[in-house]
């Protein structure tokens, strides 16, 4: 089977392979697996104040697709909004990659991390607010 | 690759009559007692095909031991000589009896299939991905493990390891599947499916 330049460069070179502190409150975690192949894929997102991905790392045990499509998402949501990110296909990625039809659910992969992480990281920041907000009458209460 | 089971209604015994000559069938629904022509296979799911019990706890000397004897009796060459009609159906008896037997011999396609006929599938049992994050997080730490092991021997220890958890689990899935917790069977399921794959990479990875 013939793999497509892009597929093979982002295999061979991938880009921002690592790791963030999960804990951190301005990154967004997204952690899922594809159980048929044994797929593991996490994928972090840095995210500015003004709601702007800085930066994007990922870790991925699998086959080389799911490794290409992981590095080309993170490639991909840098400078973009958190709602841009949100709107990346499958379909592009696979089309990007030119993946063979079995190895569709690779892109599947990559699109299911970049939403938990956004998920994740809105999830954090919202229930930062909420302490925040919390807090307040509590410190009226106090006086 | 997970064929949907029969529905459970389907586990009901065949109706006796044979195709050919009319007369009454043997025990097993196979042949015909008057005229010993071999009969169609009946849709069953894989468990009643072999007697056994739906269940995951089987006596798996016993699923062998039935293999080979309804292989042996299904043989394709054992119906060069009759009619037509014997020869196909004995090509669909052998290929239902391998599918069966594959599924139900390894514990992953077992409790996958069980789970199914339960009417509770595990998800990722197809393409779908899972997000549960204990597993996934245990998935990716073995996997970084071996990644890490730089002798032979470190890689040994690390699919040992991985083998021992594997025993484990198959006792806690047996255990879940006992008690009728099917949310834990299908949870402890996805757990050896990754396991399972695990060891097999693994060892792929060691062959020369």
């Amino acid at each position: 089977m013939a793999y497509g330049e892009k597929l093979i460069d982002h295999y061979e070179n991938p880009r921002n392979i690592g790791s963030m502190d999960k804990h951190a409150t301005d990154v967004g975690t997204g952690l899922v697996g594809a159980p048929a192949c044994g797929d593991v894929m996490k994928l972090q997102i840095k995210v500015s104040s003004e709601g702007i991905i800085e930066d994007a790392k990922f870790k991925t045990f699998g086959c080389g697709s799911a490794i290409a499509s992981s590095s080309l998402v993170t490639e991909w949501v840098k400078g973009k909004t958190l709602d841009e990110a949100e709107g990346i296909k499958n379909t592009q990625i696979a089309q990007h990659l030119a993946l063979p039809p079995v190895k569709i659910h690779c892109s599947v992969l990559a699109e299911d991390a970049i939403k938990a992480a956004i998920a994740d990281y809105r999830k954090k920041s919202g229930k930062a607010q909420n302490v925040q907000t919390a807090s307040e009458p509590a410190t009226v209460a106090a006086q | 690759m997970t064929a949907q089971p029969a529905p459970t209604s389907d586990r009901a015994p065949a109706s006796a009559a044979c195709w050919s000559c009319s007369g009454t069938l043997d025990r097993d629904g196979l042949f015909c007692e008057s005229c010993g022509a071999l009969q169609p296979p009946r849709i069953v799911d894989h468990f009643v095909r072999f007697g056994l019990p739906a269940a995951f706890d089987i006596a798996i000397p016993a699923l062998d031991r039935r293999y080979f004897e309804l292989q042996r009796r299904m043989h394709p060459d054992r119906f060069a000589a009759r009619l037509p009609k014997e020869r196909e159906y004995s090509l669909q008896h052998a290929a239902n009896l391998n599918d069966a037997f594959q599924t139900l011999k390894a514990p992953v396609r077992r409790a996958e299939y069980l789970l199914a006929l339960k009417g509770r599938p595990m998800r990722g049992s197809g393409q779908e991905t899972v997000d549960d994050e204990e597993i996934l997080v245990h998935a990716m730490a073995m996997r970084e493990a071996l990644a890490e092991a730089n002798t032979p021997a470190a890689a040994d220890a690390v699919v040992a390891d991985a083998c021992a958890q594997f025993e484990r689990v198959t006792k806690d899935l047996a255990a879940a599947f006992a008690a009728n917790d099917l949310a834990a069977a299908a949870r402890q399921t996805l757990r050896l499916k990754y396991l399972d794959k695990f060891v097999e990479d693994a060892r792929e990875r060691r062959r020369p």
